[in-house]
């Protein structure tokens, strides 16, 4: 019911948002980027109050997430993402000693070296996901 | 070789050209893939203007669609970026649709799925980072540099972690294409791969009764792609927001 109510809310105003920008149509492209730094900013208060009542439909969806079949879907995502920075982060570390390595005529030691530090880079980016805010995780 | 077998999985990414063009020795010709591009970007605009164009009060179901995609992109924008952040949303909800066409489009049957080329994705992630970059050194200046030095840690330990922390930067474009691409081509790949599978056991005799279990299957991960689909180009959409949120707030 709250969900229905806040969406009906959001659309209004939307509503609203779209009514202005049709007055704004026939002015000079520097205002029509004010308007939109405006339009913008009225949507992010917008928002913010919406989000202090705790009634925006995302808020909604993101509360029954926790036991909607959306679950299976987030673990996945986020089991994919752990695996992909902590990969990227060895490729690019592998290549950059490679690199120096191919323009010194170092070979090996660089590359060894940068590996390493391409591994513990994807430890941090790893543990970066975890530490971060239940509210942003994908 | 590619060509003559059906049932190769990998036949499907193959790139055609379809009007050749070679300006200056270089290869830009109209593809099929340049060709779904097209479609996707048209597909996109036109439900944000068909779906724009009633502004009812009950919205019918094309306009709560376009509502619902600016109002979900509108708040995510917002949790991770703040009210700074609010100025990159016009470039996120581009991103978030195209990527969003891109996935869904590829998978009904006989179409081109755009983001399965490692091209196209690394192109959207380079323009991601070059964004935050351009972005972060304009705004912020040098401030934007302390992106990369951790604070509250001991000078000593700096020669070690600011090169860690570049290599986590640069690895940012890395993961954010070959997440897109490598989760669109595994799942391309694995229909392609069940969907053969009915066709050989249809042909294998008496066996062709064990026929309906990979169309089940089919069944199934087609559901599931729908699911990756939508899934990845939501991730694509969050984590460039993270990423911008760097270059507006630098430090951490």
């Amino acid at each position: 019911m709250t969900e229905r109510g806040g969406r009906q809310d959001g659309n209004r105003q939307k509503q609203h948002e779209k009514r202005e920008q049709e007055h704004r149509l026939d002015d000079s492209r520097e205002r029509d980027t004010e308007g939109l730094g405006a339009r913008l900013d009225k949507l992010s208060s917008a928002l913010d109050s919406q989000r202090e009542t705790g009634n925006s439909p995302d808020a909604a969806e993101r509360r029954q997430d926790g036991v909607s079949p959306g679950s299976i879907g987030n673990a996945m995502t986020l089991a994919v993402r752990v695996l992909s920075e902590f990969v990227a982060a060895v490729i690019v570390g592998g290549g950059i000693g490679w690199g120096i390595d191919r323009a010194a005529g170092t070979t090996p030691v660089f590359l060894i070296v940068f590996v390493l530090m391409g591994a513990a880079a994807g430890f941090w980016n790893v543990y970066r996901i975890a530490m971060k805010p239940p509210d942003l995780e994908g | 070789m590619a060509e003559e077998n059906p049932m190769d999985p990998i036949h499907q990414f193959v790139i055609k050209p379809i009007v050749g063009l070679h300006p200056f020795g270089i290869d830009a010709s109209f593809t099929n893939a340049s060709l779904f591009m097209m479609i996707v970007a048209l597909s996109a605009a036109a439900l944000m203007l068909l779906g724009t164009q009633p502004r009812a009060l009950i919205p019918n179901r094309l306009q709560s669609l376009a509502e619902m995609a600016y109002q979900f992109v509108a708040s995510t924008v917002h949790m991770a970026g703040g009210h700074d952040g609010m100025r990159f949303f016009p470039f996120v909800f581009t991103l978030f649709l195209f990527v969003l066409f891109c996935n869904l489009i590829g998978l009904v049957p006989y179409t081109f799925s755009v983001t399965s080329q490692i091209t196209v994705t690394a192109a959207l992630a380079l323009l991601v980072i070059g964004i935050v970059v351009v972005y972060g050194l304009l705004h912020n200046g040098t401030r934007f540099l302390k992106l990369f030095v951790p604070s509250g840690v001991p000078i000593a330990l700096m020669p070690l972690l600011v090169p860690i922390e570049i290599i986590s930067f640069l690895s940012r474009p890395v993961s954010l294409s070959v997440r897109l691409f490598a989760n669109m081509l595994a799942g391309h790949i694995t229909l392609k791969v069940m969907g053969g599978f009915v066709v050989s056991l249809l042909g294998a005799g008496a066996f062709s009764v064990l026929a309906p279990l990979p169309f089940a299957m089919t069944i199934v991960l087609t559901a599931f792609e729908l699911l990756v689909a939508v899934l990845q180009a939501y991730v694509f959409a969050i984590l460039t927001c993270v990423y911008l949120n760097d270059a507006v707030h630098p430090g951490h």
